[in-house]
């Protein structure tokens, strides 16, 4: 039965590939170091993100409000480390608000059983309207100075590969296992396969979502410090940038389906991959905002389509064993 | 009378290469009741839809009345006469009886007070009594099954196909359903009757065609049939230890009741479960039998934790010696209550995984360490014993859950329930959509699990099944226990008569 077939995660990659190529021919700046530095960059935090949301999507979730967290969090650290309270009681301090966050939203979903999709919306506006009132009056944060480790996270350099990427790769490397070998991952593809069954074997399906928006929420936190480190500050104009679709683009792209269950973190890296080269290939050919959202709904249609030409849902073998 | 209306002649239909139903020669007469019989995957299915448009045909020939036939969709195959009442019935829940009828025959501009005036008088010229301005959410089962006909009727339709329609009707239901059919032929109607219940098609049909495996295996006239003959055709050999029969099973002796293991005083949930009252106990089969409708399924779901009985008034569970109320099913799976759904595929198995996966989940579940290590190999060797030791027909532990046929989902089903360890297991219809061969090796293992001094018990709307399996026979009505039986004074006149009065 294991033969060679296309999945849509072999199909993003080659057009990955294929644009990678296209873009290293046709584009003079694309194979510089310095812009594959900034692609892999830009492509890392991206990637974090994807990571998070993937862990949701795979249990039939969605985390629309990481973008909303990440900004706050990683703006409320970086005022405090302004004060004299000192920087690494600040990273501390924006950890414990995204778990305060990840919670209330878990419970919004699990407990009071509001559709994830409203629940996350709502609660990203909430969480960056309580950052501005409350946290941070600036549009945008500055590191403080003297923290030359916290920039070595964005900027520095392990064996040539910069932190970022460094980052992306433990955050990868760590939930993959956790998806894979442990008991908590494998219930989250159950919950996410088919909730009612997971709740009768005897799945703690409830508290397994709550752990899931805390694990999204601190994945975004660390997606946020990774960037705050790269470029010295926080922007929170990106809150109403619409990152947080593409992110979503990086995790259906990837492959991982939003019906839930089917997925994990190769879908993303994956995605990440295509993603990262468009947009950083539209960017260079100097293509308006406007036009790169476009292009990027059309690939996101386009691959669906393929996904649904290669994979049929045929009738008769999705409803095997009805009768 | 023996002039054929529609014919198949050669028709193979295969999905992606592999065939479902392979050159079957198929012939339906003027004004005759046809049941189609089958194991699961026979392939009745596949006929039938080939019949109402749904498939096309890889090869072969449709004709009717003598004529080519190219059926394009269904709608196509209803405008030429053949209607086809599906399992699920396919009305719109949202809009009334009178609009469901003529859905798709709106003017411009329609007038529901016409509609529902020419409905009524529709209705009641088929002998029907619903009423056309209900909304379809709100009908029984077998009110919606005689909206669907009342329909594929106003069609004109020549030919109506009924998918398994016996399958959600209360026994007095059906006995209506079986009138209108007569009715149906009277008026000239051929009609295609694909059932599970050989009972049925034996006292319904005119002639029975028996499918296996995709082919066609005999056709021939009711009357040189019986269930024996039928059951030999459909399997292609003699069950050992007759299913449902008269031989063995029926006198072997009753166990005796062991300890009390569980016990429900006054229980109640809202409307549907109603102070009810029972004990089952270790090392029997305790069987549930009740109309549909009865709450036989919410009480024990109640029992399993996957229901919440009342907050107040709610009444008492004692598990064990112990006061239980469960709030998640995780609490009664971990102190040893299980459930078997009757619905594999909406709370049973998860379909994106492997049958070991699907077996070692089970297992997974009545850990607690959210960070253990979960080793594949241990998965495999695990599901590979409960494959064995339930045969489950499968290539082997990878092969994915949905590729199996109804009996081997069902006892993967059940392969994670027991890897659980249960002291109770409830099974809820358990041989429901299950073919027949896995339906003897199901009840072989229900009753195994009561010599092992295992708590069973039994829910089934089917009182063959009921009287098979069971040492104890409750009997629910209007959400309540209302009889109790012991297996050597019960017959089906009394239980039948306990259930419906």
């Amino acid at each position: 039965m294991r033969t060679m077939r296309l999945t849509q995660e072999g199909v993003v990659f080659l057009i990955a590939l294929v644009l990678f190529v296209g873009f290293a021919i046709t584009l003079t700046d694309f194979v510089s170091p310095g812009n594959l530095m900034t692609l892999l960059r830009s492509v890392a935090i991206l990637g974090i993100l994807g990571l998070g949301m993937g862990l949701v999507v795979v249990g039939r979730g969605i985390d629309l409000s990481m973008v909303a967290v990440m900004v706050v969090a990683v703006s409320w650290a970086i005022v405090i480390g302004q004060t004299e309270i000192g920087f690494a009681t600040g990273i501390l301090a924006g950890l414990i608000f995204c778990i305060l966050t990840g919670l209330v939203v878990g419970v919004l979903v699990a407990y009071a059983e509001v559709p994830a999709i409203f629940t996350t919306l709502a609660m990203g506006s909430i969480v960056y309207g309580i950052g501005r009132s409350l946290f941070f009056t600036l549009d945008v944060q500055n590191v403080p100075p003297g923290n030359e480790w916290f920039a070595f996270l964005g900027r520095g350099t392990i064996l040539g590969i910069p932190m970022a990427i460094i980052a992306f790769g433990i955050v990868a490397a760590v939930l993959h296992l956790v998806l894979r070998k442990t008991r908590f991952g494998r219930f989250i593809y159950a919950s996410g396969d088919n909730p009612q069954a997971a709740r009768i074997a005897g799945l703690p399906y409830r508290p397994l979502l709550v752990t899931q928006y805390v694990v999204s929420s601190c994945i975004a936190y660390v997606a946020g410090l990774v960037m705050a480190a790269s470029v010295s500050g926080m922007n929170t104009r990106i809150f109403n940038s619409t990152m947080i679709y593409d992110v979503l683009l990086v995790v259906v792209l990837g492959g991982i389906g939003l019906a839930g269950g089917r997925g994990g973190v190769r879908n993303v890296i994956v995605g990440t991959l295509l993603v990262g080269v468009l947009l950083n290939g539209m960017t260079i050919m100097n293509i308006s905002l406007t036009y790169q959202n476009l292009i990027k709904s059309v690939i996101l249609l386009m691959a669906i389509l393929i996904d649904t030409l290669l994979n049929p849902r045929d009738e008769q073998t999705s409803q095997q064993g009805d009768i | 009378m023996s002039n054929a209306v529609l014919e198949m002649r050669g028709v193979t239909k295969e999905f992606r290469g592999v065939p479902a139903i392979q050159s079957i020669d198929f012939t339906l007469r003027d004004g005759e009741v046809h049941a189609l019989l089958g194991e699961n995957g026979a392939g009745k299915s596949t006929l039938s839809k080939i019949l109402a448009g749904v498939h096309h045909p890889t090869s072969g020939d449709l004709l009717m009345d003598d004529r080519p036939l190219v059926l394009s969709t269904p709608a196509d195959a209803l405008h030429k006469g053949i209607a086809m009442v599906f399992q699920e019935t396919n009305l719109v829940p949202s809009m009334t009886v009178a609009q469901n009828i003529y859905l798709g025959d709106e003017k411009l501009l329609n007038r529901l007070r016409g509609l529902y005036i020419q409905a009524q008088q529709f209705l009641q010229s088929l002998n029907f009594h619903v009423d056309p301005m209900a909304l379809v959410s709100e009908l029984g089962a077998a009110q919606k099954q005689m909206v669907e006909i009342a329909r594929a009727v106003h069609h004109k339709a020549r030919i109506i196909i009924f998918d398994e329609p016996t399958a959600t009707l209360t026994p007095e239901e059906k006995h209506h359903f079986f009138n209108l059919v007569r009715r149906l032929k009277q008026q000239g109607v051929s009609i295609v009757f694909i059932s599970h219940a050989l009972e049925e098609a034996l006292a319904l049909s005119d002639r029975i065609t028996v499918l296996r495996d995709g082919q066609h295996v005999v056709t021939d006239d009711t009357r040189n049939f019986d269930r024996h003959k039928i059951i030999q055709a459909m399997v292609g050999r003699t069950l050992s230890g007759d299913l449902y029969g008269t031989g063995g099973q029926q006198d072997r002796a009753v166990r005796r009741p062991g300890r009390r293991v569980l016990s429900v005083q006054n229980v109640s949930m809202g409307r549907i479960v109603r102070n009810t009252s029972f004990s089952v106990f270790s090392g029997q089969v305790t069987g549930f039998f009740g109309l549909v409708g009865a709450g036989r399924t919410e009480t024990l779901k109640i029992i399993a934790g996957a229901h919440k009985r009342d907050t107040f008034f709610g009444g008492e569970v004692v598990f064990e010696g112990r006061r239980v109320r469960y709030r998640v099913p995780r609490k009664a799976v971990r102190d040893g209550i299980v459930y078997v759904t009757e619905d594999r595929k909406i709370e049973g198995f998860f379909e994106t995984m492997s049958i070991a996966e699907n077996i070692h989940m089970g297992h997974l579940a009545t850990g607690t360490n959210p960070l253990s290590i979960v080793s594949m190999r241990e998965a495999r060797a695990m599901a590979a014993e409960w494959i064995k030791a339930l045969d489950v027909k499968a290539i082997d532990g990878n092969a994915r859950i949905i590729e199996l046929s109804g009996g081997n989902q069902q006892k993967v089903v059940i392969a994670k329930a027991l890897i659980q360890k249960p002291k109770l297991i409830i099974f809820d219809e358990p041989t429901r959509g299950v073919d027949v061969g896995a339906i003897v090796e199901i009840h072989g293992l229900i009753n195994r699990l009561a010599d092992e001094g295992i708590a069973v018990v039994v829910i089934s709307s089917y009182l063959p099944e009921i009287m098979n399996l069971s040492d104890r026979i409750l009997i629910a009505r209007q959400g309540k226990i209302v009889e109790e039986m012991d297996r050597r004074e019960a017959n089906e006149q009394k239980i039948m008569y306990a259930a419906v009065h």
